[in-house]
């Protein structure tokens, strides 16, 4: 076979492996917003309170459950992860200690999450008293994420060139000195963009939140002592304890309603990381 | 050549200089003269590189690497323990290989290091900045948008906005590291006129794989080789540059700046 027409296979098949990525990824999409976009979209679905027993209740403390869970779930584990990650890349040396430590976040990523949630619940809700509540999942979700949020900080972080670096520390600056002034600013894009994915992962989980945060309220969570009800704990819990007759409705629409959501953040996240790295190309 | 001791900005003293297990160097002593130019020639991989990160320790960034021997900064040996590093890189500036402006303006560029010594006062800040850009030849072709990035400028610009970043630290002793490897000949050139024009502040030392280039800019050279694959590098000659170059005492001198090898 001569190599001309070996190419044009194998881009052909490349060509196809990813339209079916794609198909597969558009499939998903219409068939959840086929199912729930109608109900997700009407005023009274999406910022409506939930009922307990009668049919046409809402879902807005949901939502603000899940937002509230994401931001509060970031703001514990983004400075630990910023702080390890800078840890790891910049001072560290490859010796036992970091690979103890690697070996570590590597376990943790692969731990189930209802593992997480079950620990939680003991930790967080029992041990310490504080019940079902927002702070609780949001603990939970940290240490969940940790292990994603640090490496992908990580990877920003080296991504900087070396010869940044040496131009800073060549004019007297240390290297704590260079990571500020430096390498964070130059990473920062990257840390943003890499809190993407973590914040889907919090937005999609339920086996760590059902024991945490509680899984239905009728009113938004007023402080993180709080028992919320985060959106897809409550798809779940719509789907099979709930004793209302438009279940269907709830979980099509739930459904809907938490791509919407993701959709949303994915996009602000790409925004203030564009706007981060213009902001540094034009000399902030 | 004067012998007065009080002539030499920096002495490198029998330093050998190891990463972990590999000499890297061996047995270097050499003087630099105090405002003139004295350029480190010799094949890649012979060591000048490395000598010239020993001048601001920048070679401590680099894990298991460690010297034997002392080099001296007007007299005081710079790897003597509870040194100052930090004012040794103050003291001793360095411009590398590939023209490396921060992604910030061409402003912030250059108030980085002043910024670093505490200099807040904008005024001050400002005539800092445009004093250094206009020592480093750049300051025409950049005033009207020192807001702009740094990395937007060409490569020979950056290259002398770099330059004018390490002035601004106001250091006593210059290094260039190949600085003109990865720019076109005309910047080239602007940079060499340059660096004649700054030894009369500054001690400068350059490391050039450009032959011509050392016999154009520098007074004093030091001849570098690696005898055998995997030796240390060592000095095989250094002298003033016009001995160096038309009567050079060692052989293989003579082979390598009449093109012979290398």
């Amino acid at each position: 076979m001569d190599s001309r027409r070996a190419d044009r296979i194998a881009t052909t098949v490349f060509w196809a492996v990813g339209l079916i990525t794609l198909g597969i990824l558009l499939f998903i999409i219409l068939e959840i917003f086929g199912r729930g976009l109608i109900t997700a979209l009407s005023p009274s679905f999406f910022a409506g309170k939930p009922e307990a027993r009668e049919a046409g209740g809402g879902i807005w403390p949901m939502i603000a459950s899940s937002v509230y869970l994401a931001v509060l779930t970031m703001l514990i584990s983004l400075p630990i992860a910023v702080g390890a990650a800078i840890y790891l890349a910049e001072f560290s040396r490859e010796g036992r200690l970091n690979r103890f430590i690697r070996f570590c976040l590597d376990s943790l990523s692969t731990l189930p999450s209802i593992v997480f949630g079950i620990f939680g619940m003991t930790i967080f809700v029992i041990k310490f008293r504080w019940s079902y509540c927002l702070l609780a999942g949001a603990c939970t979700l940290a240490l969940l994420t940790l292990p994603i949020l640090l490496r992908s900080t990580e990877e920003s972080l080296r991504q900087v060139p070396l010869t940044y670096r040496e131009a800073s520390m060549s004019l007297g600056a240390s290297r704590w000195t260079t990571v500020r002034k430096v390498v964070m600013p130059t990473a920062m894009p990257g840390i943003i963009s890499g809190t993407i994915l973590p914040v889907g992962r919090i937005m999609g989980e339920a086996a760590a939140i059902i024991y945490t945060t509680g899984l239905f309220v009728r009113t938004i969570p007023k402080s993180p002592f709080d028992p919320a009800a985060p959106l897809a704990g409550y798809i779940w819990y719509a789907q099979t304890e709930a004793m209302v007759p438009d279940y269907r409705r709830i979980v099509n629409g739930g459904a809907a309603m938490l791509l919407i959501l993701v959709f949303l953040i994915n996009f602000a996240a790409r925004r203030l990381a564009k706007y981060y790295s213009k902001r540094k190309s034009l000399g902030g | 050549m004067s012998d007065n001791v009080d002539s030499y900005k920096m002495r490198v003293e029998n330093l050998s200089m190891y990463y972990e297990n590999f000499k890297a160097l061996e047995d270097i002593s050499l003087d630099f003269h105090r405002e003139h130019i004295t350029a480190l020639i010799g094949p890649s991989g012979c060591g000048k590189s490395t000598l010239i990160r020993c001048l601001n320790r920048m070679n401590d960034i680099i894990e298991g690497s460690r010297v034997e021997g002392g080099i001296t900064l007007d007299g005081v040996n710079i790897y003597d323990p509870g040194y100052d590093v930090i004012s040794l890189r103050r003291r001793v500036g360095m411009v590398f290989q590939r023209p490396n402006p921060f992604p910030k303006s061409i402003y912030e560029n250059v108030a980085y290091g002043p910024r670093l010594a505490g200099i807040k006062d904008r005024e001050k800040l400002d005539s800092i900045v445009e004093e250094s850009l206009k020592k480093a030849a750049l300051w025409d072709e950049v005033k009207k948008n020192l807001r702009e990035s740094g990395q937007r400028l060409s490569g020979g610009q950056q290259q002398r906005l770099c330059i004018a970043r390490v002035i601004a630290v106001q250091p006593e002793v210059i290094l260039f590291d190949e600085p003109c490897s990865a720019i076109d000949p005309i910047s080239t050139q602007k940079i060499e006129d340059l660096m004649a024009e700054l030894k009369k502040n500054y001690t400068i030392v350059i490391v050039t794989h450009n032959m011509q280039q050392a016999a154009r800019v520098s007074d004093y050279t030091a001849f570098m080789l690696v005898q055998e694959q995997g030796e240390a590098g060592r000095i095989v000659e250094f002298g003033d540059t016009d001995t160096i170059f038309t009567k050079p005492s060692d052989k293989r001198t003579e082979n390598y700046i009449t093109g012979r090898f290398g």
